[in-house]
């Protein structure tokens, strides 16, 4: 009997978290089936690109993906949008207890109608921000350019902070970094590592302002369509895969932050915890003014998770 | 074995004539259509998707400047300023077409605009100085493949686009190469003009050619714009191609006034057709790459070619004349399309830098530009100098030989490429 | 059919125009508002520019589906015609019809293809990331442009059908240059 092929596209690398991750799965879920079910795994954006992966998902061309969570507001989902707000999660705890309570199991609900099923949520990891110059207050971002990813809620957000937001397509980042097209930027350790960003800016500021993250989805009439025992074997190769994916996440920002340092290229601040709480109250009014798009009650709720831990 | 289908069925299509374009698509279709599971939606997607992306801006961008140069009276401006400074020496005004193309090509995207514009300014001037027409034929079908490889070229972003490699890196990768193969052919042409004892000009003063400078700054300083604009941070590889385009108009309209307003719809026409033309291709080369990724045809073949062990001297003797054959069908977009994404995987294997091996497929490309059957610069050159396909074959020889060893210098020297990029980018 | 020419050869030319002029003055945009010139400085970067690039996206994708049409008829598509062009007439003209039906049963298809497309998208709520438009109205190039295409060929398989004449872009040659008098005054100085 041939077995059930899952294409699992990408677009990352094959080194970095979510290929890791990726691979973990395709390996657990190979295993856990017997060979029943088969993960091809494509990186690399070699079948589907960033703009083309959720249209080709719902079309049923590929099984499942990992896409960027900023990747679903286009889709009509905007809460996801949520994912992008500064400093809504104050702390990795917060996090987790919202991928993985009861927050992030009604976010993925909402996808459902899409024909998509979300089957876990997969860290990159906590953004800093970068420039030429030192960053140490919000002040210090008067007038700067600084490359975001195209999100209302991070233009919001540079916005509030006086800076200049600049779209740029990923290809073109180093270059503008480089000649000066942009003059900073904001991204997690491990990407401004490993795409050598860090050669071309100063300063960095581990702010821990923001986060980027994925959600792995597959086609839900695919999966629904499964034997229930495969799928209840590739859900527990999803949740091994999911630990693995974090914590690969976790240790390449650590790792990198460190590379970043011994390489004596960029200065890092790192903001003290009354700093931070600075940031943060410079930026709440994005939360606000964000309430419109993403939904009054999603933001409370998650404010309320914080608020269980601690933050006010 | 689908992958043999696959081409077979391509190359099928192709031979009866139709666009490439087209035999390009219907290949995906009835494939998709027969063999696979793959949702045939997703070719509708993939048309969509194939070009969007900024990088590919470029290319309607560059060619709309290339059109305003060409109708701006640029290039003769250009051609008059190098004949000042080189026309007394053995072939002239031969050796001022040589560097009039390179000039030409620094700023300018295309070969074909390039032999078409310093060609229809060189070629009637040298005929009328008593140079025989063969002579000036071969100089400007080959110095006009410059246009591909000096600086900015369309070529260059279908391949970066393609690879996901650096365009500003690409771009001045050719610099070097470009001024060498510029003096290689130069040295050429005054070779064959000393032996035939050709027309030499009266040397001109300094004043003339300060005049003559100053008349060309204009165009000249597009180069100081695209770079300078680039490195200096003011726009991207992408924008540069955008400013150059509205300057070239500037310069058209305002400064040289060679062209008025009244012609500017008829250049946005032209230029949108030939990219609507080169985007077609485009996107249905993305989609036939895609279909041979989802087959495994690229990784299969990668596999192959390495257990080959052919080394990276190997390797990259029979990619050239893999090319070289290619050439002789196709026009170099295509190849470029086609070839890359299965050659880079194992370029990258062997070590081979992305811009190295980019700027010796475009010296490649320039080679098969020049020769039949397919060769657009021997046809702009044929249709200026009203010569025959068969008489300039034998007339460009010289100046073929001398580029097919600039090609060997190329692809055996990486240094030469990568030493300016890496200056920059290091 | 000549307002439709018309039509074509507008559009195609002003999206160009319009997205060269677009990425310029983002490009101004962006260097003046980078210039510390106090109050100048935060107005312009109160203009939110950062639609312009997906703006000229879309325009050239529009402008490429439909200059593909207009390149039909004009026959600016490039094709490998060496072969086809040794062999005798009756079979060369045999072997271009095919070729034309070929182009026209392709973009037949892949109107139908983008218009079911299309319509799946319409029922759905995507937006795109940055202009938040419908992406069916951006997607609607595909089927327009793919239609218009295929009734292009057909047109060019009739009039060579009829008369035998397929319009022939000339890639050789270069309007602009062919004021001789103006060249051999050029010539002549240098
Ligand atoms: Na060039
Ligand atoms: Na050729």
């Amino acid at each position: 009997q041939a077995p059930i092929v899952i294409k699992f596209s990408h677009v990352v690398a094959q080194d970095t978290p979510k290929g890791q991750g990726a691979q973990r799965f395709k390996e657990l879920a190979e295993k856990a089936t017997n060979g029943r079910v088969k993960v091809e795994v494509y990186p690399n954006s070699q079948l589907y690109k960033d703009k083309e992966e959720l249209e080709a998902l719902q079309m049923g061309a590929v099984q499942m993906l990992a896409p960027s969570l900023s990747k679903f507001g286009p889709l009509g989902i905007r809460e996801f949008e949520v994912f992008d707000l500064p400093y809504i999660f104050p702390s990795n705890a917060v996090l987790t207890r919202v991928t993985e309570g009861p927050i992030g199991k009604e976010l993925f609900k909402k996808l459902e109608p899409k024909g998509i099923t979300g089957l876990a949520y997969w860290d990159n990891g906590f953004k800093v921000m970068s420039a030429n110059k030192p960053l140490k207050t919000t002040a210090d971002f008067k007038g700067l350019k600084m490359r975001i990813q195209s999100s209302k809620v991070l233009d919001a957000q540079m916005r509030t902070l006086g800076a200049n937001p600049q779209v740029l397509p990923f290809s073109e980042v180093y270059q503008a970094l480089q000649s000066g097209v942009v003059d900073g930027g904001e991204n997690t350790p491990s990407n401004i590592y490993t795409q050598k960003m860090y050669e071309v800016q100063k300063y960095l500021t581990t702010s821990g302002h923001g986060y980027i993250g994925y959600a792995v989805v597959v086609n839900k009439k695919f999966w629904d369509g499964l034997p229930a025992d495969i799928r209840t074997a590739l859900e527990a190769a999803m949740r091994d895969a999911t630990k693995y994916a974090n914590a690969v996440a976790q240790q390449d920002n650590e790792k990198a932050l460190e590379a970043i340092r011994k390489s004596g290229k960029t200065t890092i601040y790192k903001l003290s915890d009354a700093e931070k709480a600075d940031w943060r109250k410079a930026l709440l009014p994005v939360q606000k003014q964000m309430e419109g798009r993403i939904g009054k009650d999603l933001i409370a709720a998650v404010n309320k998770e914080a608020a269980m831990q601690g933050y006010k | 074995m689908n992958a043999l289908i696959i081409f077979v069925l391509l190359f099928a299509l192709m031979l009866t004539g139709m666009p490439i374009s087209i035999s390009l698509g219907l290949t995906v279709l009835t494939f998709l259509f027969t063999m696979t599971h793959v949702p045939i939606e997703s070719v509708a997607l993939k048309l969509f998707t194939g070009i969007e992306n900024f990088e590919i801006m470029a290319i309607p961008f560059f060619l709309l400047a290339g059109t305003f140069l060409t109708h701006g009276g640029v290039a003769k401006r250009m051609i008059k300023f190098a004949t000042t400074m080189v026309g007394h020496w053995h072939g002239g005004i031969g050796l001022a077409g040589v560097i009039g193309c390179a000039l030409f090509a620094s700023v300018c995207g295309s070969s074909v605009a390039t032999v078409a514009a310093i060609g229809s300014v060189v070629l009637p001037e040298m005929v009328k100085q008593g140079f025989p027409r063969k002579f000036g034929a071969g100089v400007i079908a080959t110095s006009g493949a410059l246009g591909i490889l000096m600086l900015p070229s369309v070529i260059k972003v279908i391949y970066a686009v393609s690879t996901n490699t650096s365009i500003g890196a690409l771009f001045i990768a050719g610099l070097i190469p470009g001024i060498i193969l510029t003096a290689m052919l130069c040295l050429t042409t005054w070779n064959i003009a000393r032996k035939n004892n050709y027309p030499r000009l009266p040397k001109a003063s300094w004043r003339e050619r300060w005049d003559a400078f100053r008349d060309c700054a204009w165009g000249l300083f597009l180069v100081v714009i695209v770079i300078g604009g680039i490195f200096s941070g003011i726009f991207t590889a992408t924008e540069a191609a955008a400013m150059s385009a509205v300057y070239a108009f500037l310069v058209s309209i305002f400064v040289y006034k060679d062209m008025t307003m009244k012609g500017v719809p008829k250049v946005l026409l032209d230029s949108a057709a030939m990219s609507a033309m080169l985007l077609y291709i485009i996107t249905n080369a993305t989609l036939f790459s895609f279909l041979m990724t989802s087959e495994n045809v690229p990784q299969a073949l990668t596999e192959i070619i390495l257990h080959m062990g052919l080394g990276t001297v190997g390797f990259l003797l029979v990619v050239n004349v893999l090319l070289l054959v290619a050439g002789n069908v196709m026009e170099p977009s295509s190849i470029i399309l086609i070839m890359a994404p299965i050659l880079i995987p194992v370029a990258a294997k062997l070590g081979i830098n992305p811009i190295h091996f980019g700027i010796m497929m475009i010296v490649n490309m320039e080679v098969g530009m020049c020769h039949p059957p397919v060769g657009l610069n021997l046809y702009v050159a044929s249709s200026i100098t009203k010569m025959g396909i068969t008489e300039l074959t034998k007339a460009v020889m010289p100046w073929l030989l001398t580029m097919l060893v600039f090609l060997v210098v190329i692809t055996y020297l990486p240094q030469i490429t990568l030493w300016l990029p890496n200056l920059f980018y290091k | 059919m000549k307002y439709l020419d018309h039509l074509e050869e507008w559009l195609i030319a002003s999206l160009m125009a319009m997205a060269t002029f677009l990425i310029f003055l983002a490009v101004v945009h962006r260097y003046a508002s980078g210039l510390p010139i106090p109050w100048v400085q935060d107005e312009l970067i109160k203009i939110n520019s950062s639609w312009a690039q997906e703006l000229c996206i879309y325009m050239f994708v529009w402008m490429a589906k439909f200059g593909a049409a207009y390149g039909v008829r004009v026959g600016i598509h490039v094709g490998v015609d060496v072969l086809i062009n040794k062999l005798s007439t009756p079979w060369r003209n045999k072997f271009i019809i095919f070729g034309l039906l070929a182009g026209a049963i392709f973009t037949g298809v892949i109107g139908t293809l983008g218009a079911r497309f299309v319509w799946g998208i319409a029922h759905t709520d995507a937006v795109s990331a940055d202009l938040e438009i419908p992406m069916w109205i951006v997607y609607l190039a595909v089927p327009l442009g793919s239609y218009l295409m295929s009734f292009r060929f057909l047109q060019v398989t009739w009039q060579f059908v009829k008369n035998g004449e397929l319009p022939k872009h000339d890639h050789a040659h270069v309007d602009g240059v062919e004021d001789a008098a103006d060249l051999e005054h050029i010539g002549a100085k240098a």
